[in-house]
């Protein structure tokens, strides 16, 4: 495992709260296309037989709307958790380097060894919380990654849709090309911050 | 860092480090204290996280770091106790003695393991390995909650920032020339004690103790005469001068 130097590790804190904060429009998105999808089953239940093809479409939107929020909840409890190891991980380096700075410069010291002991489980504990952040650090890429995946699915699905909503009666066709195209923004909107987020992560990353 | 016994006593020492000539510039010098018995140590102020390692590097010339079983902080300010967290780290087996006005400011600083022993405004005391040591109410002086430390048997009173001075890096250790050395106190004293009725209460309370040896955590020790001079002058002076504001 590289170790992250201190101006790394100075910032991360930092980028763990700004995708945190970031993450905050994928969840007002991810409510908005929660609402479309109950107007789409308003309109489904209103248009009866005649756009019957539409109900799995509005049915995987409410999932996938309740999956983002699941999610984006998950991910700021890991954000946060980057920061605060991320932060006692920096406090346990920076106790590690007065240890071996006060090492140093006590050579010829009678009781040079007696901070042995404190030295070495400052360093144990900084290990720690390193493993800690790496571990947390993995988990916000899969979280991240699990949202992308169900953007790329829903754009599969806003293709099927569109072609959908192209065959119901014209009573209700500008009304389901409205929902399909605020969903398709939506979508759009959350894997475009979502992009910003890992790319953040990235220069991060170790 | 520079260190010196400025007392050997048949119980105990006292043990002064300061003018640390590699400190940051921007950060002010300050005078951290020791006093070791055979058995255990205290350390008076015992500074700022940037003087840790070099403290902790000076320390153990003198005694195992891990027979430090007192730490004492007269007030909450940066440059006496900032280091709390890494000495809670290194003698977490410690007790801290500091003004109960402060504590939970202090363990702002870090303070897991530490035991935390407030100290009442009456004051208090402490036996250590067999020697007494008083705490001496001083407060305002200039912190709200705020102590001095009295040894009697060394006859050595430890004063906090009462009797600092802005002390250039090859100044004496001991105030050589007292009319002289006003110039560095008198600014201090003047805008950093802001209270007439404190100045005067703690001057009275201190003239009744044994004092040989007068040491603050900034500056200059007082030694014999300079004492009774020092708190002669410290009498005379008028202090709260930042309420002066035309």
């Amino acid at each position: 495992m590289m170790k992250l130097n201190g101006e790394l590790r100075t910032t991360f804190f930092i980028t763990a709260v700004d995708v945190s904060a970031r993450l905050n429009a994928v969840l007002k998105e991810a409510k908005n296309i929660s609402l479309e999808a109950m107007n789409a089953k308003a309109l489904v239940a209103r248009a009866g037989e005649n756009v019957r093809t539409f109900k799995p479409i509005t049915d995987y939107m409410v999932e996938l709307a309740y999956d983002t929020i699941q999610l984006v909840e998950e991910i700021n409890t890991e954000a946060l958790q980057i920061s605060k190891s991320s932060l006692i991980a920096m406090q346990g380096e920076f106790a590690v380097s007065q240890f071996k700075k006060a090492k140093l410069n006590s050579r010829n010291a009678l009781y040079r060894d007696s901070f042995e002991k404190p030295m070495l489980t400052a360093q144990k504990d900084s290990l720690e919380f390193e493993k800690n952040l790496t571990r947390h650090t993995h988990r916000l890429h899969d979280l991240l990654e699990q949202i992308e995946m169900r953007m790329l699915a829903a754009n599969v699905v806003t293709s099927t849709s569109r072609l959908e909503a192209a065959t119901v009666s014209s009573v209700y066709q500008a009304n389901f090309e409205a929902i399909v195209e605020k969903f398709e923004m939506a979508a759009g909107n959350i894997r475009s911050t979502l992009k910003k987020c890992r790319k953040l992560l990235k220069m991060q990353r170790y | 860092m520079k260190n010196l016994k400025i007392y050997e006593g048949k119980d105990h020492e006292w043990i002064v480090f300061g003018r640390d000539a590699e400190k940051p510039k921007k950060i002010i010098d300050t005078n951290q204290y020791l006093i070791k018995t055979p058995r255990e140590g205290i350390l008076l102020d015992p500074g700022g996280i940037e003087l840790f390692s070099a403290m902790l590097a000076s320390i153990v010339h003198f005694m195992p770091v891990d027979q430090i079983t007192h730490i004492f902080a007269s007030h909450q300010d940066p440059d006496i106790i900032s280091s709390l967290g890494l000495w809670d780290k290194t003698i977490s087996h410690a007790t801290l003695h500091a003004p109960w006005l402060w504590e939970g400011f202090l363990r702002h600083y870090g303070c897991e393991s530490l035991t935390y022993a407030s100290i009442a405004d009456k004051g208090g005391s402490l036996k250590m390995d067999g020697i007494d040591l008083q705490f001496i109410p001083a407060h305002y002086m200039h912190s709200s909650g705020n102590f001095s430390v009295y040894d009697p048997v060394a006859k050595i009173l430890f004063s906090g920032d009462i009797g600092a001075g802005f002390n250039k890096p090859d100044d004496p250790l001991f105030v050589e020339d007292f009319d002289t050395h006003i110039s560095s106190i008198k600014k201090f004293h003047q805008r950093w004690m802001p209270s007439e009725r404190a100045k005067m209460a703690w001057i009275e309370r201190v003239r009744k103790l044994d004092i040989q040896m007068l040491c603050p955590q900034h500056g200059s020790i007082y030694k014999d005469e300079n004492v009774g001079r020092f708190l002669n002058w410290l009498e005379s002076i008028e202090v709260g001068s930042g309420l002066r504001l035309d």
